[in-house]
């Protein structure tokens, strides 16, 4: 399912950076008494991520340390992000310290990903930060990838799967899986994908699953084929034109909350979130951030300041204002919803219920596909067959069905087996010859007896009929003339019956 | 529509709902979880299986319970609704071919009603080891055709169909006789005239039927 090619570009040390601690300085960025981020110098002296404070000072006393600011750092990086977004549009903020873009046709323009890659690096490392970029199928090897080998690499297409097998399990981000998982004698990535999906989804969970698409290279979780039909994007005016940051970031995080709100009605959240702010003098800034349901609604409101913090960044304070003459409106769409397991839940009133299910479809998919396994939605339609699609347990249903009139629609009550290949029928009247319908709806002869398929003749006792459907007759491709009966023979079961094309065929058992 | 149970699952420890016009067959309040039960039978008496599937599905759906159906493609899941089912609330597996004893184990831990036919007759083995599972998953197992051991059968034995005449009308309904035989606690014979379907699709309890009514269209089978 290689939908293209993911581009990440990844800023070592990104907390630090933002710091303004050079890499080769020793220096820290601690959140609490935990070493959250050091320099490469720092590294080298053995300081490590998670490490307590005092311990590391022990190992590298010089060591300069400051207090973790995830808005400087979110501020500092919208900088990079619009460097790289003066090469390609589409760029995605994954988090502070990491971006993405899709390359394939970024690739195309500049002559290749190995140029592609290496113009991206050279364009970071000119405003003054490390970087490290790579290329992969999915972003999760495209992650792995920028970080590989000083300066990141290229993993060819296809090739996700093999590039991921070698590295340690602790990548996925999931200590409590990881450990499990190591004292079963699993260590790589590899060993992990090679461990039937069903059976993990099945031990592990929905979250367990998730993991090995990502160590097996694939996408975490399977897109949704369709979009809703309804608009979740929400927008906000400012009427005067906002002339503080402040103002705009608190409509923001109101804007954010009916965004949620919004999408958990149709139970799905997205994978991105688009943040476009549109200013006085009409020009319209844009940028995508990585969301996967995990962003609050005050988390919005911090993208939206990083985004405005960087136009400040590149004038005077004092006519900052006066620069972008104010913002006139700001909108947020959601990107590549998915469902959203965590408020169907809500919705499903019992948290076991969903997981369980969850968990089972999960094994069945594994087993037999990804269609194995459907809910059914109504829909509209005439014949008994047509008023049904049945989804993947997963894929988002349809949005709205038309429910219209139905003129011509086979009365209440439905037949209680409907077959998904009609079977032929035989019908024939009292003296054995075919009954048929001429073009005018006039019947040959009344239906006597009835077989179905290569069954046993059996005699009519009461039928109804003919019943034309005309449907698509403006499509001469697609148009088809019917005729529908209703029959019920001696054993006692009725049949819905339909002739098309001198051909008579059982729609639906009464059964 | 009314609510007649909790919104978001059964509780554990209830029995799986069943619809009114079925109570009068089926011994208990409901459907008590592990059981197997046998809809319809060899020959003339599968005739009204499909409904009584259906029928067992809407009332447990309808009271909250989660259902599957493994096995039947044809399922007519309008009828089901018309019933009363939720099909929100409705997993389908059309194809589970000779791996249908995989998807029964499953779905026995996650839904409370599954509506299975086999894709061949089960070995008295994997019969006993699915009612085992039935029972620790707190299910209930609804099979067409046979089925070693089933705790509960439910068959039509006298069915007749009103609303068509001879090229007029439309169907409107059956009146049926239901008829459950058990074994140990649902050990006798109990019957009852439904609707099964009647107009509007409902099931609902019907009056058995004068001597002399619809003599032509009357099938005793």
């Amino acid at each position: 399912m290689s939908a293209g090619r993911a581009l990440v570009v990844w800023c070592p040390d990104w907390p630090v950076t933002a710091m303004g601690i050079d890499a080769a300085t020793p220096g820290a960025v601690v959140d609490g008494d935990l070493v959250s981020a050091c320099t490469a110098a720092a590294r080298a002296k053995g300081v490590r991520r998670g490490q307590r404070i005092r311990d590391a000072q022990r190992r590298c006393p010089e060591m300069v340390v400051r207090d973790r600011d995830g808005d400087a750092e979110g501020r500092l990086f919208e900088e990079v992000v619009a460097a790289v977004a003066a090469l390609t549009p589409r760029v995605e903020v994954v988090r502070a310290g990491m971006c993405a873009f899709p390359a394939a046709g970024a690739a195309r323009f500049y002559g290749g990903e190995e140029a592609l890659r290496v113009l991206v690096q050279d364009t970071v490392v000119e405003l003054g930060h490390d970087s490290g970029v790579g290329i992969a199928d999915g972003l999760f090897a495209a992650e792995l990838a920028a970080r590989a080998d000083g300066g990141g690499v290229i993993v060819p297409p296809g090739g996700d799967a093999e590039f991921l097998a070698p590295y340690p399990l602790a990548v996925l981000d999931r200590p409590e899986l990881a450990d499990l998982l190591r004292r079963l004698g699993i260590w790589t990535l590899g060993d992990f994908a090679a461990l039937p999906a069903g059976d993990v989804a099945g031990r592990f969970g929905a979250d367990g699953g998730r993991a090995h698409r990502l160590a097996s290279g694939a996408a975490p979780r399977p897109l949704a084929p369709s979009t809703p039909d309804t608009d979740l994007s929400v927008q906000t005016e400012f009427d005067p034109p906002a002339a503080q940051a402040d103002q705009v970031i608190f409509a923001a995080k109101r804007l954010a909350e009916q965004l949620h709100a919004g999408l958990r009605a149709e139970g799905i959240t997205c994978v991105r979130l688009a943040v476009e702010v549109g200013f006085a003098d009409g020009r319209v800034q844009e940028r995508l951030w990585r969301h996967e349901g995990a962003l609050s609604a005050l988390a919005v409101a911090e993208r939206v300041r990083w985004q405005l913090a960087a136009l400040d960044l590149t004038r005077q304070p004092a006519d900052a204002e006066a620069a972008w003459g104010g913002v006139t409106w700001l909108r947020l769409t959601p990107d590549q919803p998915i469902p959203d397991e965590g408020s169907q839940q809500a919705l499903w009133g019992q948290v076991t219920v969903t997981d369980r299910i969850t968990r089972a479809a999960d094994r069945i998919q594994a087993m037999l596909g990804h269609h194995a396994i459907t809910r059914p939605v109504l829909t509209g339609g005439r014949g008994p067959g047509e008023q049904v699609i049945r989804v993947p347990v997963g894929d988002l249903p349809p949005g709205s069905t038309a429910d219209g009139p139905w003129p011509g629609r086979v009365p209440a009550p439905a037949p209680a087996a409907v077959p998904s290949k009609p079977p032929a029928a035989t019908v024939t009247d009292a003296g054995g010859a075919a009954v048929s319908v001429s073009a005018r709806c006039a019947l040959s002869a009344p239906p006597a007896q009835l077989a179905v398929a290569d069954g046993p003749r059996r005699r009519v006792t009461a039928w109804t009929g003919p019943w034309p459907v005309s449907e698509r007759w403006w499509d001469p491709a697609q148009a088809r003339r019917r005729a529908r009966f209703q029959v019920v023979t001696d054993e006692g079961r009725a049949y819905l019956l339909a002739l098309e094309g001198g051909r008579w065929c059982v729609e639906g058992v009464y059964d | 529509m009314e609510a007649r149970g909790p919104v978001g699952g059964l509780t554990s420890g209830d029995v799986v709902p069943v619809m009114p016009a079925l109570r009068p067959v089926v011994p208990g309040r409901g459907l008590r979880p592990g059981w197997v039960i046998r809809l319809g039978g060899p020959g003339a008496a599968a005739l009204g299986a499909g409904s009584l599937g259906l029928a067992l599905l809407a009332g447990a759906s309808r009271g909250g319970a989660w259902c599957a159906a493994i096995g039947l493609p044809e399922l007519g899941v309008v009828a089901a609704t018309e019933m009363g089912a939720e099909p929100a609330r409705l997993l389908l597996v059309d194809e589970p071919g000779r791996r249908w004893p995989d998807v029964v184990a499953a779905l026995i831990d996650a839904v409370d009603l599954i509506l299975v036919r086999p894709a061949e007759r089960p070995s008295a083995t994997a019969a006993r080891r699915l009612a085992a599972l039935a029972r620790r998953g707190r299910c209930v197992l609804a099979v067409h055709g046979v089925w070693p051991g089933a705790q509960l059968s439910l068959r039509t034995d006298t069915v007749e169909w009103h609303g068509l005449g001879d090229g007029h009308g439309h169907l409107q309904g059956r009146r049926a006789r239901v008829v459950a035989e058990g074994r140990g606690a649902a050990a006798p014979r109990r019957t009852a005239w439904v609707w099964l379907p009647g107009l509007d699709g409902t099931v609902s309890p019907a009056d058995a039927p004068a001597a002399d009514a619809h003599p032509s269209l009357e099938v005793v089978a």
